[in-house]
């Protein structure tokens, strides 16, 4: 990991130094163990406190949308994931592509504090950082050794692409996709799918019912990238103010259908949730619908064609009686 | 009052495009092809037109049903709207019924200007369908 | 809250039977803005338009909602009674408690309920009208005709006529269409081609038409006025300038394929015209069946061609042109009778078409006009007439009536009495029907001065019969079985749409029903205009028709076309798309399904604090959007509204509908 810190410490300090970006977005470590969140660098100097370590999960992405309009040039170090959030906002016409530098980063997988803390429920744990293919754990009296494979986020054993789709400069070696991905990606979408509509109903108000309308999942999601979202407009009102289920129902159909074919699975809005909403549930079940209606597509690997729910095939099935 | 539902009244919102099925309707009204009175129509130019957001909020606000209706794929008057429409309320249907809510509450058909008897078809189908459901009680508001 | 007027109409019984109409006003006076309600008899009537415009004025009524016909009916008649009082008459909402309400429910009660329900969302809707204004849209002076049979044909002439440039586009390599292959004509009994090929011939010397055959439609964009063409001309492998129409090719030409013209009777040639008297009377090579395309050898045609006009090279050629108008007389097919086998059409050679058979009466045809038995060569005695083969057959034809059938079998009988000395027809038929100006007259002579003999009667099956045909039928009047031995067999068969009217509706963007004829705009009272503004009907692409009738609708489309063309500009339909640039975020989602390409990218200057930043948004050309409204959908921050259906409108609806 220190290797891995160096190489994006020099590579922002030197970029800064040289002039050819002002600002640079990565993570740096913040006060405790299970936060890396993301760090805005402008000189560099300040490159030191760049750290890329098992919980640099947060995605930098979103937050290009106000830097791209204050510097010139930004620099960006992504993971596989936070890469695709980058052709996101090309495709949307959020961002040129010679307004980043981007640091790809080839991603093994970031590391769950829930399953962290799990397995070490009693002593303190302070710190937990990545030693090959395990993870070294310092606890308050002593430090352990697990294997990373077994404390990763479920987004990370899911993921397709763990190694940047797009940048300028890749910083180290690529890393091989998972195996099994493709089984377990549907996994959960599935399971509830496969239950009775009212458990199914059942399920999705228990979730929602601890929303508290608080528009983090919105706010942090690369693909929600209005000047203006609607749920913010009074007239016409298309969110209503009151936090009951009917809105809360509405806010969420809504916010899934505007990221339909355009969500690519950082998993950002579920990581943010307070209320632990598994919204990147929602999110695949309007993937594994869009693959299987209208053809496969990953939003986010090519920032040049139509999303697919802004195009059409006049020999699409549709996914209702059209009797 | 709660409504039981032995006196339950279906309310039936149609978006109809204007140029297939909202002249469908009126055939099926030139024609006396009766259907119930549950069921209101609203007149958009293309089922293309027709927002999610409307879609919701007529449940949110009392339908018990609500149906989509335009032109058959390839009779557009706009070429594409009906397009979009398959693919954004395919979508949308595939996501209600996830959530739990009954699919049959929402449904999108495809009527021309010439099917009167069709339209009054699909009204007498649908109001008997989402009668036998009950009422939305699931996506209706608390007002 | 706007001042609005509700004014409920009777429709005379026809929805004061069923909606109780004192109670609506009632309702309606309870509206949210509402300041005035009233009923009306016939409120279309100049008294009900009066009472609209005396209300404006006295309760300075702000919008107008009229709860009456459907808007598809009324709505531009109440625009204009609102314009005239001094509103805008987009300040109009209709209310249909006619269509969708009193004609489709019986219970007063609950349908009362509904008008009542259906006033107040026209209530909420109107209270967000916005005044809407129309612009000025240039006119393209100059017609499309697509089709080159007798529809076209004289659309053209009448277009020309009014002082206009038509382009006519035929499929075939000559003009004509289906007139051409008739013999005479019913009830007169005029020769087709003689009262045809002159209107051929003034079509080709006329200075205002051009005429494209070999040539199909294959892009349709734009709107009334200015709608953008692509033809592809077909590679004709014959330089028009060049060739003389001597017609030396088609004699030396070595490959003979069935005629299309004469529906297989006879042969012609890989280079061909359809048929003598063409137009333009110059061939093309068939290159699915010319020796030098599908073996690579031959060239004799480019041998003996004086002119040197053979040109293998040709390529098709794509033509783009501007047109204001255009009118689609693509016509019919006769019936396929796959599904007929129980008359052995296609196993014994004396079962023809009615189409066949007429070629067999023309002096040009197959035989040089005489009726022989294809079979032996011999002219027939007893010829069985069978009708409605394929129409009136729900189970498996077409539901319809062809129209023409009973007419020209009448014709057929008759002439094959005049040709065949001691030949006698026996027609089957379910009905006989000859509505139309000396048409029973001419029927009646069939039977009274020529002997047919009418047989009411559905033929159950034909067989072959040494070599003879046998007959087999009810006799439907006396209920006794009839088994008639004949030479020949004709079989009417039913009037299809052409093949491919789908195709060229999704072009046009026009709609057909369920047959794929093109439907009208209105059944009586826009019978040659189509939904699309801009786009005519003529002859039977729109349904099965004679040819007074087609010449008629062909000569009404062509007025409407002058009419159009004439006019200086057109209003433009103001009810289009419209940016929000403050919500717009300039990701172009709206310009993906925008079907017109009428939304292109603009840069917005505005300021941020000291600086001036630029910022790009979505920018809606007026006159090229049609306002479907599938961009206000694809924005996800509803930042393209549609106006006259914006968000707010149907929000509004929406919340009203569901009291």
């Amino acid at each position: 990991m220190s290797t891995a810190n160096g190489k994006i410490r020099s590579s922002a300090a030197e970029a800064l130094a040289e002039g050819r970006v002002t600002l640079v977005l990565g993570w740096r470590k913040k006060d405790f163990w299970w936060q890396s969140p993301v760090a805005f660098v402008e000189s560099a100097a300040e490159a030191e406190q760049l750290t890329f370590d098992p919980f640099s999960v947060y995605n930098p992405v979103k937050y290009l949308l106000e830097a791209a309009g204050c510097h010139e040039k930004v620099g960006v170090f992504v993971k596989g994931c936070d890469s695709r959030g980058i052709n996101r906002l090309l495709q949307d016409k959020r961002l040129e592509r010679e307004q980043v530098l981007i640091f790809g980063l080839p991603c093994s997988g970031m590391v769950d504090p829930v399953k962290i803390r799990a397995a070490f429920p009693a002593p303190k744990i302070c710190e937990v950082a990545r030693d090959g293919e395990e993870l070294l754990v310092r606890l308050s009296d002593g430090q352990e050794r697990v294997q990373t494979a077994d404390f990763l986020l479920e987004k990370c054993l899911t993921c397709r692409h763990p190694n940047p789709v797009v940048y300028d400069r890749l910083l180290w070696e690529r890393v091989p996709v998972r195996s099994g991905v493709d089984a377990l990606r549907f996994a959960r979408v599935s399971s509830v799918a496969q239950q009775q509509i009212q458990e199914r109903y059942a399920y999705w108000t228990r979730q929602f019912s601890r929303c508290i309308r608080c528009f983090a999942c919105r706010n942090t999601c690369p693909a929600c990238n209005c000047r203006s979202c609607i749920f913010d407009q009074a007239e016409p009102r298309w969110l209503g103010k009151a936090s009951d289920m009917s809105d809360t129902l509405n806010y969420q159909i809504t916010r899934a259908f505007h990221v339909a074919g355009r969500c690519f699975e950082c998993g950002e809005c579920e990581r943010i949730c307070p209320a632990g909403i598994p919204l990147q549930e929602l999110n695949r079940r309007l993937i594994m619908d869009i693959d299987k209606y209208f053809g496969p597509y990953e939003a986010g690997l090519a920032p040049g064609d139509l999303p697919p729910l802004g195009t059409y095939r006049g020999e699409d099935p549709a996914g209702f009686d059209e009797s | 009052m709660p409504v039981t539902r032995e006196g339950f009244e279906p309310l039936i919102v149609a978006f109809c495009c204007n140029w297939c099925s909202y002249a469908g309707a009126d055939l099926a009204g030139t024609s006396r092809q009766t259907y119930p009175s549950n069921v209101r129509v609203i007149r958009v130019p293309c089922s293309g037109r027709v927002n999610p957001g409307f879609i919701i909020r007529a449940f949110q606000r009392g339908a018990d049903g609500v149906l989509v209706a335009g032109c058959h794929p390839g009779d557009c008057h706009y070429h594409s709207g009906n397009y979009h429409a398959r693919r954004r309320f395919t979508i949308l249907k595939q996501m209600l019924d996830y959530l739990g809510i009954e699919p049959e509450r929402f449904q999108v058909r495809w009527i021309s200007g010439s099917e009167g008897a069709k339209f009054s078809a699909v009204m007498n189908e649908l109001t008997e369908n989402v009668r036998k459901l009950g009422p939305n009680r699931k996506l209706r508001d608390a007002r | 809250m706007r001042r609005t007027g509700v004014f409920i109409c009777w429709c005379g019984s026809n929805i004061a039977a069923t909606v109780d109409i004192d109670l609506a006003v009632a309702a309606a006076k309870k509206m949210p803005g509402v300041v005035f309600a009233d009923q009306n008899k016939y409120t279309c009537s100049e008294i009900g338009q009066e009472m609209i415009r005396e209300a404006i004025r006295t309760h300075r009524l702000e919008r107008v909602v009229v709860a009456a016909c459907s808007p598809r009916m009324h709505e531009n008649t109440f625009r204009k009674t609102v314009a005239a009082a001094g509103l805008n008459p987009y300040f109009l909402e209709i209310a249909n408690i006619r269509e969708q309400c009193s004609w489709v429910h019986k219970d007063k009660e609950t349908a009362t309920d509904k008008a009542i329900a259906l006033i107040r969302t026209a209530v909420a809707k109107a209270a967000r009208n916005e005044a809407l204004f129309a612009s000025e849209l240039p006119i393209e002076r100059r017609a499309l005709v697509i089709g080159g049979g007798i529809a076209g044909i004289q659309a053209a002439l009448d277009i020309a006529e009014n002082g206009f440039v038509v382009d006519l586009v035929e499929k075939e390599p000559s003009i004509g269409g289906r007139m051409a292959q008739l013999d005479k004509t019913f009830p007169t009994l005029d020769c087709s081609a003689c009262i045809l090929t002159p209107k051929m011939v003034e079509v080709a010397q006329s200075e205002k038409i051009t005429i494209f055959s070999y040539a199909e439609v294959e892009k349709v964009e734009g709107y009334v006025g200015n709608f953008t063409v692509t033809v592809r001309s077909r590679a004709r492998s014959v330089d028009m300038g060049k060739c003389t129409g001597c017609g030396d090719c088609m004699l030396k030409c070595p490959v003979k394929v069935d005629s299309e013209f004469d529906l297989g009777l006879i042969k012609r040639r890989a280079i061909y015209t359809p048929f003598p008297q063409a137009v333009p009377n110059k061939p093309a090579i068939d290159r699915e069946n010319c020796r030098w395309f599908t073996a690579g050898k031959c060239r004799v045609c480019e041998k003996v061609c004086p002119a040197g006009a053979i040109d293998y090279s040709q390529e098709d050629e794509l033509r783009t042109e501007k047109y204001g108008a255009i009118v689609v007389a693509t016509g019919f097919d006769p019936k396929k009778l796959d599904n007929y086998g129980e008359y052995a059409y296609g196993k014994h050679p004396d079962v023809l078409t009615s189409l066949e058979f007429e070629r067999l009466l023309n002096a040009s045809g197959p035989t040089g006009g005489k009726i022989l038995r294809p079979s032996n060569g011999r002219p027939p005695k007893n010829v069985a007439f069978i009708q409605c083969v394929g129409s009136r057959d729900k189970a498996k034809g077409n539901p319809y009536c062809a129209k023409v059938c009973c007419m020209y079998t009448a014709k057929h009988a008759i002439l094959l009495c005049e040709k065949v000395p001691g030949a006698r027809p026996f027609v089957f038929y379910i009905d006989v029907r000859t509505p139309g100006k000396d048409y029973e007259e001419f029927y009646n002579r069939a039977y009274e001065e020529f002997g047919a003999t009418y047989i009411k009667g559905n033929v159950s099956k034909v067989f072959p019969d040494g070599e003879k045909l046998l007959v087999r039928s009810v006799d439907a009047l006396s209920g006794a079985l009839v088994e008639l031995e004949v030479d020949m067999v004709v079989l009417a068969n039913s009037v299809d749409a052409r093949a491919g009217a789908k195709e060229l509706a999704q072009k046009l963007s026009i709609t057909t029903n369920a047959y794929n004829f093109f439907n009208e705009a209105h059944p009586k009272l826009r019978p040659v205009e189509t939904h699309t503004a801009g786009i005519f009907l003529a002859g039977t692409c729109q349904g099965p028709k004679d040819i007074p009738e087609t010449v008629a609708q062909a000569s009404a489309a062509a007025v409407k076309v002058a009419a159009l063309l004439g006019k200086d500009s057109l209003l433009s339909n103001p009810t289009v798309a419209e940016v929000n640039e403050k919500l717009c975020t300039g990701d172009m989602s709206c310009l993906a399904v925008c079907p017109y390409g009428a939304i292109s990218e603009k840069m917005l200057e505005e300021r941020r604090g000291r600086e001036t930043v630029r910022r790009k948004v979505a920018e809606v050309n007026m006159a090229l959007c049609q306002g479907c409204g599938a961009c206000t959908v694809a924005c996800r921050p509803g930042a393209i509204n549609l106006k006259g259906f914006t968000n707010e409108q149907i929000m509004a609806e929406v919340e009203a509908i569901c009291l």
